[in-house]
C-alpha cells in the first residue's frame, strides 16, 4: 500500500492545473501529440498548395472575367473545356509545348550528361569548373532571358556579330522575329540555362557508382561507349528519371523565359500552354478559361509522370 | 595457363613510394599469395599485374609477353574483386558471360560456356537473378564464374573472401583450392589473412611497406621465416621472441636469458659469428610442450586460455612473457611455477639489430 501511495502524483493546485506548460507536457504523453506536431505543416500545405489547387479546379467550372464583371461568377459546367476543344490556339500551344519540352529535355540531358562525365574525371581544374558550370542555373529566368535577348538582338547582338565575322551568317538575323528560328533560339537559351541541373544530379549519381565496376569492365573488354551504355546509364536510371520528371514539370509550368524572349510570337510559333494560360488570365482577364487550361496541364503532367515512371521501370529495382 | 614474372616493378603516388623494386616469379599453374598488412602495396601490385594501374617502372611479363603497354582486356587475365564488382543491372547469366559478349563470342558458344562455369560452381539455379537478389556467398561464386568462364592465362584475386562471414570464408577457401587443382590456371591471390595464404598458396610472398620480405613455399615461410616481421606476421598466436645472449658451453650452444639458460640442440643455423652477442630466439608456441627434457624454459603461469583442442598458456620467463600451446588436458594453475620443453630444432635465431634471421 505504501508503495502505491509513493508513486501517485502530488496533489495539484488550481494554478497547476491551468499551467499551459504542464498541460502541454501531459498532452505530449498521449497519442494526440503527433497530430498536434503535424498541424503546422498541414495548415501550411493547405494554405499554399491544397487551397490554390482546389480553387483552380473550381475556377475552371465558373465564369470569371475581370473585364466583364456583368457576367458574374456563376457555375458554367464544362463550358471552358468545350471551348478548348475548338480553340485552335489551344491545339497550337499543345503541339508547341510538346516540341518545346521534348527538344529542351533531350538537349539538356545530353549536354548535362557530357558535362557531368567530363567533370567526373578528376582532372586538375574540374572542381572549379564544376562550380562555374552551375552559374547559368543560378541565374533567374528573367535575368537569363534578358541577357540572351540582348545577345541575340538583331541590331547590336554579340552573337550575330560573331556569326557574321566567322562567315556563318551573311547579315544580322532577328532570331526571335522569324517563325522558323524563334523556337530553336528559345530552346538554345533554355538548354543553356538548365543543363546544369542535369549535370549536378548526374554528377551526384556518378559518385555513387563503384570504381570496381569499371575496372571489371576494363578487364572484360568493354570499351568506353559500352561502359557508358551498359554500366553508367543503367546505374543512373533512377536519377535520370527523377531529373527528367522535375525538368518536364518545370518546363511545362513556367512561361517566364518564353514570355521574355518571344511572348509566344512571332504569330503563335512559340505559344505554349503555360504562356497561353498566363496570357488568358493576365491579358484577357479570363480566369475561368485560364483555370481550365491549367487543369488540363495538371492532368497532362500527371499522366506523363505516371507513364514515364512505368516505362522507365525505376520501381523495379 | 602461363607463367608470370615481375621484374623491378616500382610504383609511386607523388612522393609516396608504395612499391619498391619488386621481383617475382610464378611458375605455370602455380598459386602465388601476396600476403601483408594493410597498406603494404599488395593490392597495388595486383592492379599493376592486371593493368588497371600503370607502374612507375619495371616489367610485367605474362607467359612470354611483356604486357607493360597492353590494355587489361588484352592481357588474357580474369580478376575477382573484394567487392565482387558484379554489374548490378544485369542478371547473373549476363554478368558471367559479359567478357565473352564484349569479345563478340557467338551467343550459342557463350551460353554453353556460362552453363559450364555455372555447373562447376553450382549456381545454375541463380542464372536469372540480379546480383541484389544473391547472398554474399552466391555473389562470390558468380564473381568466380565470371573469372573462369573465359579460360584466362592468369587469375587475379583481390581479397575475395574478406566480405564473407567466418564459416563461409572457410567453405569458399576450400572451393578456390579445389577450383585451382581442377583448372590448373596460375593464380595471384592477395590477402591479409595468413591462414588463407598458408592453405592456398604454393608460394607466398610476404610484403611490408612496398618490399617483399620473403618469398617461399608456405612451409618454409612458417618454419624458417626470413626475418622477425615475417616470423611475427605468420602464425597465430604469434611466434615468441626470447632475447638472450648466445654462449658456447661444453655441451654446445646456449641461450642465456635472465636467470635461465636454454641449450640449443640441433640448431640448423650457422651462428658462430654471434657467440657472446645478444640474439633473439624465435620459438613457436607449438614448439613448447609439457614434460621434461634437455631444453627447458621455466617461469610462472600468467594466463591460461583453454581453446578446446589445446590450452594456450602465457608463461612469465624472467620478465619475458612467452606463449605455449599445450595439450587440452594441461591446465596449470595461475601463478604456479611451470617448466616446458622446447623443441630446439624448430628454433630460429634473429639478429636483434636488423631483425634478420641469422
Amino acid at each position: 500500500m505504501s508503495r502505491v501511495a509513493a508513486a501517485s502524483p502530488p496533489p495539484r493546485s488550481v494554478w497547476d492545473s491551468l499551467n499551459p506548460v504542464r498541460l502541454l507536457g501531459e498532452l505530449s504523453e498521449t497519442r494526440y501529440w503527433m497530430y498536434l506536431l503535424l498541424l503546422p505543416s498541414a495548415l501550411l500545405i493547405t494554405a499554399v498548395v491544397l487551397y490554390p489547387t482546389v480553387y483552380g479546379f473550381q475556377m475552371s467550372f465558373h465564369e470569371m472575367r475581370l473585364n466583364r464583371p456583368a457576367l458574374g461568377t456563376g457555375f458554367v459546367g464544362l463550358k471552358h473545356y468545350a471551348r478548348m476543344v475548338s480553340d485552335p490556339i489551344f491545339w497550337t500551344s499543345l503541339v508547341n509545348t510538346a516540341a518545346w519540352v521534348t527538344s529542351s529535355i533531350i538537349l539538356e540531358f545530353l549536354v548535362g550528361l557530357i558535362a557531368a562525365l567530363a567533370l567526373n574525371r578528376n582532372l586538375p581544374g574540374t572542381k572549379v569548373l564544376a562550380v562555374l558550370i552551375l552559374i547559368p542555373y543560378f541565374l533567374p529566368n528573367v535575368v537569363a532571358g534578358h541577357m540572351w535577348a540582348l545577345m541575340l538582338d538583331p541590331r547590336l547582338g554579340v552573337i550575330n556579330d560573331v556569326l557574321v565575322r566567322i562567315g556563318w551568317l551573311e547579315s544580322y538575323k532577328a532570331w526571335f522575329a522569324d517563325p522558323t528560328t524563334a523556337m530553336g533560339a528559345a530552346i538554345v537559351v533554355e538548354v543553356w540555362h538548365s543543363f546544369p541541373f542535369f549535370t549536378l544530379l548526374i554528377m551526384a549519381g556518378l559518385k555513387g557508382i563503384p570504381a570496381d565496376l569499371y575496372k571489371a569492365a576494363d578487364i572484360d573488354g568493354a570499351g568506353a561507349f559500352s561502359q557508358l551504355r551498359l554500366i553508367t546509364l543503367p546505374m543512373l536510371k533512377t536519377i535520370i528519371a527523377a531529373a527528367v520528371i522535375l525538368r518536364v514539370i518545370g518546363l511545362v509550368n513556367s512561361p517566364d523565359l518564353l514570355l521574355i524572349l518571344t511572348s509566344g510570337g512571332p504569330g503563335r510559333s512559340t505559344q505554349v500552354l503555360s504562356l497561353y494560360a498566363f496570357q488568358t488570365a493576365y491579358k484577357d482577364f479570363n480566369f475561368g478559361y485560364a483555370g481550365a487550361l491549367s487543369v488540363v496541364m495538371f492532368v497532362l503532367l500527371m499522366g506523363f509522370a505516371y507513364i514515364y515512371i512505368r516505362l522507365s521501370k525505376v520501381n523495379q529495382d | 595457363m602461363a607463367t608470370l614474372s615481375i621484374k623491378g616493378v616500382r610504383k609511386s603516388f607523388g612522393a609516396l613510394e608504395v612499391l619498391k623494386n619488386i621481383d617475382l616469379e610464378l611458375e605455370d599453374g602455380g598459386f602465388l599469395v601476396l600476403l601483408g598488412p594493410s597498406g603494404c602495396g599488395k593490392s597495388t601490385l595486383l592492379s599493376i599485374i592486371a593493368g588497371l594501374e600503370p607502374s612507375s617502372g619495371g616489367d610485367v611479363v605474362i607467359g612470354e609477353r611483356n604486357v607493360n603497354d597492353v590494355h587489361p582486356k588484352d592481357r588474357n587475365i580474369a580478376m575477382v574483386f573484394q567487392s565482387y564488382a558484379l554489374y548490378p543491372t544485369m542478371a547473373v547469366r549476363r554478368n558471367i558471360g559479359f567478357g565473352l559478349e564484349m569479345r563478340k563470342v557467338p551467343q550459342a558458344e557463350r551460353e554453353a560456356a556460362v552453363q559450364r562455369a555455372a555447373n562447376l560452381l553450382q549456381i545454375e539455379h541463380l542464372l536469372d537473378r540480379k546480383p541484389a537478389q544473391l547472398s554474399g556467398g552466391q555473389r562470390q561464386r558468380v564473381a568466380m564464374g565470371r573469372a573462369i568462364v573465359r579460360d584466362p592465362d592468369l587469375f587475379l584475386f583481390d581479397e575475395p573472401l574478406s566480405n564473407l562471414d567466418a564459416k563461409l570464408r572457410v567453405e569458399m577457401r576450400t572451393e578456390i583450392k579445389r577450383l585451382h587443382d581442377r583448372l590448373g590456371t596460375s593464380v595471384v591471390y592477395v590477402t591479409h589473412d595468413q591462414v588463407e595464404a598458408m592453405t592456398l598458396g604454393t608460394k607466398v610472398a610476404v610484403m611490408r611497406e612496398g618490399l617483399i620480405q620473403q618469398i617461399a613455399d608456405p612451409q618454409t615461410i612458417y618454419e624458417r621465416p626470413a626475418n622477425m616481421f615475417v616470423a611475427g606476421f605468420i602464425g597465430s598466436p604469434t611466434m615468441n621472441f626470447l632475447t638472450g645472449t648466445l654462449e658456447l658451453a661444453e655441451g654446445g650452444l646456449l641461450l642465456r636469458h635472465g636467470d635461465g639458460a636454454l641449450p640449443l640442440v640441433g640448431l640448423e643455423q650457422d651462428v658462430a659469428g654471434f657467440v657472446g652477442k645478444t640474439v633473439v630466439a624465435g620459438i613457436r608456441p607449438e614448439s613448447l610442450s609439457a614434460g621434461t627434457g634437455a631444453a627447458m624454459l621455466s617461469g610462472t603461469v600468467d594466463v591460461v586460455e583453454p581453446t578446446g583442442p589445446d590450452t594456450m598458456v602465457l608463461i612469465n620467463v624472467g620478465g619475458q612473457v612467452i606463449s605455449a600451446r599445450l595439450g587440452s588436458r594441461d591446465r596449470p594453475k595461475l601463478g604456479a611455477p611451470l617448466s616446458v620443453v622446447v623443441d630446439t630444432t624448430a628454433v630460429n635465431l634473429f639478429d636483434p639489430e636488423t631483425g634478420v634471421r641469422i
